[in-house]
């Protein structure tokens, strides 16, 4: 089985490539064409494709062999415009090239900001309200853009007759990448914290790997949308704590209520900001319930579909994020049929 | 009156946000070759139609004017097509890649009996009408020089100078720069008119893959003097932008809205300087404050396109003269063209 990765050099997709690797799967790693590789350490057996989803003329010669897609490649700095550029005009171009292979099957990764937080009450998990047209657009870049990947990979999906899986990721934490949105507000070295009691959705860098690897070797993940959660999330409160003292940063955390907060800045939304074109998300109302709404997360779905559960529990996490360094072609069940050196082979 | 836009990505968005608050327009259609972007601008701002092909567009929505927001290489022959199916054409800066391309579209647009319009948003901006309207009240005086500065960093990562994906800017003359040179050329030909001479210094300070990152130029116009520059090392980003005149000087942050005027006092002369200095630090403490709440309520910088794009409506409407003319055009771009560089690279 082969397998074509998107983003393979991101902080997700560099340990999806060594769970796939440790499954037996074959990688064509599809990077951009100035991306450093070495020190990831990828064995020679990753076959690099070097191409741009925003310019590259020839992506259909990536599918070449190839039995499944994983596309995890998406834009997530920069502006609102780029943003979308970048990950959804690249989707369309890149699943046109699909359209010409034999390829079929596709692991799409999404996201938890698909979902529509201020009509979800209480839980949230796979059946609950996601964003609708026109109010999407009243989202932040990131939102509109993964959320126009999603309706555009459904599109091509349906025209075509493939089989998708969509893996929806809460936040994505691991070495490097430890601070999360949800964390609250950084000032200098100090953190306001809103609803510090509350439960992050969230799942560890390797983890969330481990769950894309299976998903494309598993044909019960075929045709499901899947929430990819370790478990029901560290409150913002312990998880910033262990950040700060994991990441040796001085600071003081200072709480907040949620129900404060949300009120606070609906009040200056309706008074002062409502037209506002370069406001902080965090004073734009759906933008705070986005990141910070009080809710139950659940992961019962990807458990009972794929009989998931995560390899590593927090603690492990923990070590693995601020713990000496593991190589990431070592990471959640590694068993590297053969490392072979460190080069890679160039596709293109 | 019915509009339509080429190009949905990037700047597009100012315009449709500004162009939904018009009550002279009635968005009809969006073009962008990404299908998801065209539809996404027309969900957006609800518009009935969406196309990926603009023939296909001006055939089946038959606008009265046609915004082109494309990347500058397709501005041509975008423009070109718009004319011949009847409408006016607004169009981003730089309006062509030469200027050869601007000389045929002008006589496009003429024998098509349609307006040729280039988006000098920041002429339009509230520091250089302010600055205008003292010229024309007489407190300035007549302007002898004026200095046009933009400090901008470029070369950060997905920029123009993002190895992955060349910028298609970089196909012009000067590179990413070039992109720039209609905001400065239209600014001076605001104050001292269209240039007889001038000088150009193009370097290169970084590496990166553009072939400029620092540009200077001297220019003689018709009513005076000018510096012109781009620096893509100098931080923090700022639009500079100081006019001299006779009996008053202006200095302006076209990225803010920070205006300051200096001129004679009823004051002994050794107290100019302390008054004059008690004012401007009044004045930029109160442009501190109105940047933040421009950012909070409007559009921000681009206050400039709003108020182009309303007056070119009115005019379009009623038939009155347009706030940019096709000859404004030609003599903005012949003053871009001597500020290009002869090779491109330094």
């Amino acid at each position: 089985m082969r397998a074509l990765v998107t983003g393979a050099n991101g902080f997700l997709g560099r340990h999806v490539v060594a769970a796939l690797l440790a499954r037996g799967i074959e990688v064509r790693a599809m990077v951009r064409s100035a991306a450093r590789l070495e020190a990831l350490g990828w064995p020679s057996s990753v076959e690099v494709f070097r191409a741009d989803l925003r310019t590259s003329r020839e992506l259909g010669r990536a599918f070449e062999g190839v039995d499944v897609l994983l596309h995890l490649a998406a834009v997530v700095s920069g502006g609102e415009d780029a943003q979308f550029a970048g990950t959804v005009a690249g989707t369309e171009r890149l699943l046109g090239a699909m359209a010409t292979s034999a390829c079929q099957r596709l692991v799409l990764c999404s996201t938890f900001s698909v979902y529509d937080y201020s009509s979800t009450r209480r839980i949230l998990d796979e059946d609950s309200p996601l964003h609708q047209a026109p109010d999407v657009y009243t989202r932040d870049g990131y939102t509109i853009s993964k959320w126009w990947q999603e309706r555009v990979t459904r599109r091509f999906v349906e025209k075509h007759g493939w089989d998708l899986t969509v893996l929806r990721p809460g936040f994505i934490w691991g070495r490097d990448h430890a601070y999360l949105a949800a964390l609250g507000q950084q000032f200098g070295r100090h953190h306001l914290v809103i609803g510090p009691l509350t439960r992050m959705p969230m799942t560890h860098v390797e983890n969330c790997a481990n769950v894309f690897a299976l998903a494309a070797a598993d044909a019960r993940a075929r045709g499901q949308t899947l929430n990819v959660i370790d478990g029901p999330g560290e409150r913002i409160w312990t998880y910033l704590s262990d950040y700060m003292r994991g990441s040796g940063q001085p600071g003081w955390p200072l709480p907040v209520p949620y129900w404060l907060a949300i009120w606070m800045v609906r009040l200056a939304f309706a008074t002062v900001f409502r037209r506002a074109t370069k406001v902080p998300s965090i004073l734009i109302p759906r933008r705070l319930e986005s990141r910070l709404k009080p809710l139950r997360f659940e992961n019962r779905r990807l458990r009972e579909t794929l009989s998931w559960t995560p390899p590593l529990d927090y603690q492990q996490c923990l070590v693995r994020t601020y713990g000496p360094e593991t190589p990431p072609s070592r990471g959640v069940g590694a068993m590297l049929p053969s490392t072979g050196g460190s080069g890679c082979r160039l596709a293109d | 009156m019915k509009v339509a836009l080429i190009g949905a990505g990037q700047i597009a968005r100012q315009h449709l946000t500004c162009l939904k608050a018009l009550p002279e327009v009635e968005l009809a259609a969006t073009c962008d070759l990404s299908p998801a972007t065209a539809e996404a601008a027309a969900e957006r701002y609800g518009i009935r139609a969406w196309f990926t092909d603009h023939r296909a567009m001006l055939e089946k929505a038959r606008p009265d004017v046609v915004h082109v927001t494309t990347p500058p290489t397709s501005h041509f022959r975008l423009a070109v097509d718009s004319f011949a199916a009847g409408a006016h054409v607004l169009v981003e800066k730089p309006a062509t890649s030469t200027f050869e391309e601007l000389e045929t579209l002008v006589r496009r647009a003429q024998e098509a009996g349609r307006h040729l319009i280039e988006d000098y948003n920041y002429v339009f901006n509230h520091a250089p009408q302010e600055i205008l309207r003292r010229i024309g009240s007489g407190q300035f005086g007549a302007v002898t020089h004026v200095e046009v500065l933009i400090c901008l960093d470029i070369l950060g990562p997905g920029g123009f100078a993002d190895p992955n994906s060349p910028h298609p800017a970089l196909t012009l003359a000067g590179g990413a720069i070039a992109d720039f040179l209609p905001h400065l050329a239209s600014l001076v030909h605001l104050f001292v008119g269209p240039h007889r001479t001038a000088q150009t210094v193009w370097t290169k300070r970084k590496p990166s893959i553009l072939p400029f990152d620092e540009f200077r130029a001297v220019v003689d116009a018709e009513r005076g003097t000018a510096a012109l520059g781009f620096s893509s090392s100098s931080q923090p980003d700022a639009f500079w932008l100081r006019v001299y005149g006779e009996r008053m000087q202006a200095t302006a942050n076209l990225f803010e809205t920070r205006l300051t005027f200096d001129g004679p006092r009823n004051v002994p002369k050794p107290l100019r300087p302390f008054f004059s200095g008690l004012e401007e630090g009044k004045t930029i403490r109160r442009a501190a404050l109105s940047t933040l709440l421009r950012k909070f309520k409007g559009p921000g910088a681009y206050e400039g396109l709003w108020e182009l794009l309303a007056r070119t409506y009115r005019a379009l409407a009623d038939g009155s003269a347009l706030p940019v003319t096709a000859n404004h055009v030609l003599e903005v771009n012949r003053m871009v063209e001597a500020l290009k560089p002869r090779e491109q690279r330094p």
